[in-house]
């Protein structure tokens, strides 16, 4: 007999529908019912070089210090740049600028990679992202179809006129906002090109952030503009969202600080001032173009710089611990590049790669880890993607150039790191015409600039031990020439085989 | 209002006040603009340099226009037996002489020009540095805006003097006013694509 399929069986079934619809998502999270969270965070321009925890005579990261008992702590790791586009690019694709090809500001990565990068390694998490920086926001709009969240850069800064700019010009916001600071932001660099309304502008501007200027004797954090942020605002969102978003989750998030302009708050203000702490004298660089005079005042401020970095993430890693977030979660810390206050060479983006400015921390914060562990090989940022892949049980990403990082694989990587700066004439589709090479092998770090005017004829090469001598004050480049030869050769056909695609026949 | 405007100006005399309310704000911007250019290109490419030039032309225009606003108010101020030429030239003047001062006030900075040490020991021996400060502005500002201002009053060769100066600024504000045109067409294109 034919049963007849009345109401009653029909609004029994559609009671089942949203169980229905649910079932993946549910059958998904059992099948990966081991799968644990991973979060990357990056404080931007942080070299390890003015880290208590690798060295540093000054107590730059109290609460990172003690936290980090518990984790495993890399003393010697390299960014895969020297400012943010390439830096983060390359953290972000586990390639090196020459193939990632994000070099000049604001560059994006080659096309191969908007759907190779950290996010698109880990499709069965649910992935998140954020960052205070424009030119790493660049990078997160190029893999926004590998993420299930974006939290534009605006929703985390304080209110200001920049984002109805940035609004206004959707499509070129980057250049609208530097023409509208440099028509409106007198404090910028001195001038502006509105004469009489940017002093309006900038007496509205103060007026909007007075009641926080206490707390920030120095000035709001900024972008570098008038478009301040507060890194307890991005925390406190961040870790309320960390807890309502499902599981397992992929994090990443960028804050700013400590980047110039070092704006450090009332508590970290002059914490240095009267310190005996004196920076090692240092000859002035060929690439140098700055004198000497300034130094300890900027690294001064920058060290209290980073006194407030360690005191939010020290507030991070709390508020997930207590909420039981921990006990499933790695937490990965590092920086993008790191800052350079010697040789004349100021801050980043600058030719010559010192240690300062490629060694960055990185610390990893592992689930049910008790002890700390230190790891001396050399690791790289384009480690990261890998490691992150394998610890989470995703498939190997055959795109990078990193491999998973020790302890979490048993083999010790037998490889070079480099670094890469590099200038190509019109855009990532030309080769490198000027850049500046670096390659560290076991203690060995040997420094290539090629193309500058300040390295005519065939570059400038030079050989340094940094396990030995960490300052790199005495080039052995002509009492080691075979070493030399040795890694300029490795160097020089790793270059030629990236740029091989770009080079015209 | 606008019988008030129409009873003050007429059309020739408004493009005039217009023209001239162009002409400082893009002659600073393009001086700036051009300093800013090779620091661009270092950063980032030609493209991007002339890019922020063009924003600088359209954000110029939109001051500009904004400015001619306010003056064209202000002349509502002035007295009605006064000709179009006059008042425009009279808001011509005063607009002249906030952008010196809007200009002096940036290159002092530029240049790295402060008081000099004796003076801002003085002043801060009064136990009113702030009162004393905006005294010794005033003593300073007062003169720039009181004699031409006295001059434009009193002398009458000062107003044909002015109108010559402002027929001759006329053709530069033309010329900026077609750079904020290319500049408008950057923008888009860069908007679009």
């Amino acid at each position: 007999m034919k049963k007849q399929f009345n109401r009653r069986d029909f609004l029994k079934l559609a009671s089942l529908l949203p169980l229905g619809m649910a079932a993946p998502r549910l059958f998904q999270t059992v099948q990966q019912g081991q799968a644990k969270n991973v979060l990357v965070i990056v404080f931007d321009a942080w070299s390890a070089y003015n880290i208590s925890l690798y060295g540093y005579e000054r107590d730059t990261t109290p609460n990172i210090n003690r936290l980090a008992q518990r984790a495993i702590r890399y003393h010697n790791h390299y960014a895969g740049g020297d400012y943010t586009t390439p830096g983060t690019a390359t953290l972000l694709t586990g390639v090196l600028p020459w193939k990632h090809r994000a070099m000049l500001a604001n560059e994006e990565v080659d096309e191969y990679y908007t759907s190779r990068n950290l996010f698109s390694a880990l499709p069965n998490h649910y992935r998140i992202a954020y960052t205070h920086n424009n030119w790493a926001n660049t990078f997160l709009k190029q893999f926004i179809h590998d993420l299930d969240e974006y939290i534009a850069t605006e929703k985390l800064m304080l209110a200001s006129y920049d984002n109805i700019i940035k609004s206004l010009f959707r499509n070129d916001e980057d250049l609208a906002s530097v023409g509208w600071a440099r028509n409106m932001k007198i404090s910028e660099e001195g001038y502006s090109y509105s004469l009489l309304l940017s002093h309006l502008y900038e007496d509205l501007q103060k007026k909007k952030v007075e009641n926080l200027l206490d707390l920030f004797p120095r000035g709001l954090p900024t972008t570098g503009s008038d478009n301040g942020f507060l890194v307890e605002q991005a925390v406190g969102h961040i870790t309320a969202r960390l807890q309502a978003i499902s599981q397992p989750f992929a994090g990443y998030f960028h804050f700013l600080p400590p980047h110039y302009p070092y704006h450090t708050s009332k508590e970290f203000t002059d914490t240095f001032l009267h310190d005996k702490y004196k920076p090692i004298e240092k000859p002035v660089d060929i690439f140098g173009t700055h004198g000497n005079k300034n130094y300890p005042l900027k690294r001064r401020i920058y060290d209290e710089y980073i006194l407030y970095c360690d005191q939010e993430f020290g507030r991070l890693y709390n508020t997930l611990e207590k909420s039981g977030l921990l006990d499933n979660t790695y937490v990965v810390l590092t920086s993008d590049h790191g800052e350079s206050f010697e040789r004349g060479l100021i801050a980043h983006n600058i030719d010559a790669l010192y240690q300062p400015v490629i060694r960055i921390p990185l610390m990893v914060f592992e689930p049910g880890r008790t002890e700390g562990m230190d790891v001396y090989d050399n690791t790289s940022a384009v480690d990261i993607v890998p490691t992150l892949a394998h610890i989470t049980g995703a498939s190997s990403p055959d795109w990078t150039e990193g491999v998973v990082l020790p302890p979490f694989s048993t083999e010790t990587p037998d490889r070079n790191i480099n670094i890469v700066r590099g200038y190509h004439l019109k855009d990532g589709h030309d080769p490198l015409t000027i850049a500046s090479l670096i390659q560290v092998r076991e203690n060995y770090k040997l420094h290539y600039y090629y193309g500058y005017d300040e390295t005519p004829g065939d570059g400038v090469v030079r050989l340094f031990d940094v396990k030995a001598d960490p300052e790199e004050m005495n080039d052995l480049a002509k009492v080691k020439p075979e070493t030399v030869a040795e890694m300029l050769s490795e160097l020089k056909a790793m270059l030629k085989e990236a740029d091989a695609p770009y080079r015209k026949s | 209002m606008i019988h008030s405007i129409t009873s003050k100006y007429n059309k020739q005399g408004l493009w005039l006040l217009f023209l001239m309310s162009v002409f400082p704000q893009h002659l600073w911007t393009l001086i700036f603009a051009f300093r800013d250019i090779s620091w661009l290109i270092d950063r980032t490419n030609v493209w991007d340099a002339i890019g922020n030039t063009s924003y600088g032309m359209v954000y110029a225009f939109f001051e500009s226009l904004l400015i001619f606003g306010i003056l064209a108010l202000l002349g509502l101020l002035t007295p009605s037996r006064w000709e179009v030429n006059r008042r425009v030239a009279f808001l011509t003047l005063l607009l002249f002489i906030t952008s010196i001062w809007g200009m002096v006030s940036q290159l002092l900075y530029l240049w790295n020009i402060w008081l000099p040490f004796p003076l801002m020991q003085f002043i801060a021996s009064t136990g009113r540095p702030l009162v004393m400060l905006y005294l010794f502005s005033l003593a300073v500002v007062v003169p720039t805006v009181s004699f031409p201002v006295f001059a434009f009053v009193r002398w009458n060769k000062t107003l044909p003097t002015l109108l010559d100066f402002m027929d001759r600024l006329t053709t530069l504000s033309m010329l900026y006013l077609f750079f904020d045109v290319i500049g408008l067409i950057i923008v888009v294109i860069r908007n679009i694509s």
